[in-house]
């Protein structure tokens, strides 16, 4: 799969016996999944979307192409994806999660740390992940501008300056 | 039940006696602290803590909405990585 595709949903199963499928949305507000149709799969198929309601994990939609419980049954685990580029633009100093990912840290003296692992929020702000050979369990970075100074998303590094006792 | 007004927030003494020596020191450093069941008060704004969660030091930036929550809620000790799809981050 393209790098430049992004996992929004999935679909988790047949609803009723008329078509209708179990939809698992992975997008921040789960109805937003509607807008991004039409959802690519892996080997390159193209859905169009329509949600008909909401259920205990997930949402009912159809999808165009599937009409019987059967091809809803056979479709069950399907990772539904959009181009990266029909997400909308983002305001200053605010980051999709999977441009963040794999970005290479360095310290302000341009020294590797490594690279985001993963971007966290436990309810105190965002936090990069980063893993290198010198983090053993990988360190938890906070996203602030007086922590990471430079997030430079075209050549792909992040410059941080950790206060002490960070790392 | 909840806990008596008169004995007031629970606090580790040990994380107070910390919290005042960053202060006075004045420098930027994450205090670690240990004490996941500490009450968060208002002395603590502007700091930074790296509260144990059984495995490493996860960083909590105190801000004034956090105060009279424990330090443990920012700190979860189970990783669930999730999707990223359209989920933002904000530098503030």
């Amino acid at each position: 799969m393209d790098v430049s595709m992004i996992c929004v949903g999935a679909i988790a199963g047949a609803y009723g016996v008329k078509g209708e499928v179990r939809l698992k949305s992975y997008t921040s507000t789960a109805e937003d999944i509607a807008n991004y149709a039409p959802l690519v799969t892996e080997d390159g198929q193209s859905y169009d979307l329509v949600l008909t309601g909401r259920i205990k994990n997930g949402l009912t939609a159809r999808l165009s192409g599937i009409v019987t419980k059967e091809q809803a049954d056979t479709a069950k685990g399907t990772k539904l994806y959009v181009p990266r580029d029909r997400l909308p633009e983002t305001d200053d100093d605010e980051y999709y999660y999977q441009d963040l990912i794999g970005l290479t840290v360095k310290d302000t003296g341009g020294t590797e740390l490594g690279k985001v692992h993963a971007v966290l929020n436990h309810g105190a702000g965002d936090l990069l992940e980063v893993r290198g050979p010198n983090l053993k369990s990988g360190a938890l970075i906070p996203f602030t501008q007086e922590i990471v100074p430079t997030v430079d998303i075209e050549n792909g590094i992040i410059i941080t300056d950790p206060p002490e006792g960070l790392l | 039940m909840a806990r008596s007004v008169w004995k007031g927030p629970f606090v580790d003494a040990y994380v107070l006696k910390k919290a005042e020596a960053a202060r006075e020191s004045g420098r930027n450093e994450v205090i670690k602290i240990w004490s996941r069941r500490s009450t968060i008060l208002p002395q603590f704004v502007g700091l930074t803590f790296g509260v144990y969660n059984g495995q490493k030091h996860v960083p909590v930036q105190i801000t004034e909405d956090m105060i009279g929550q424990k330090f443990g809620e920012y700190s979860p000790t189970r990783t669930y990585y999730g999707h990223g799809a359209d989920k933002k981050a904000k530098r503030k």
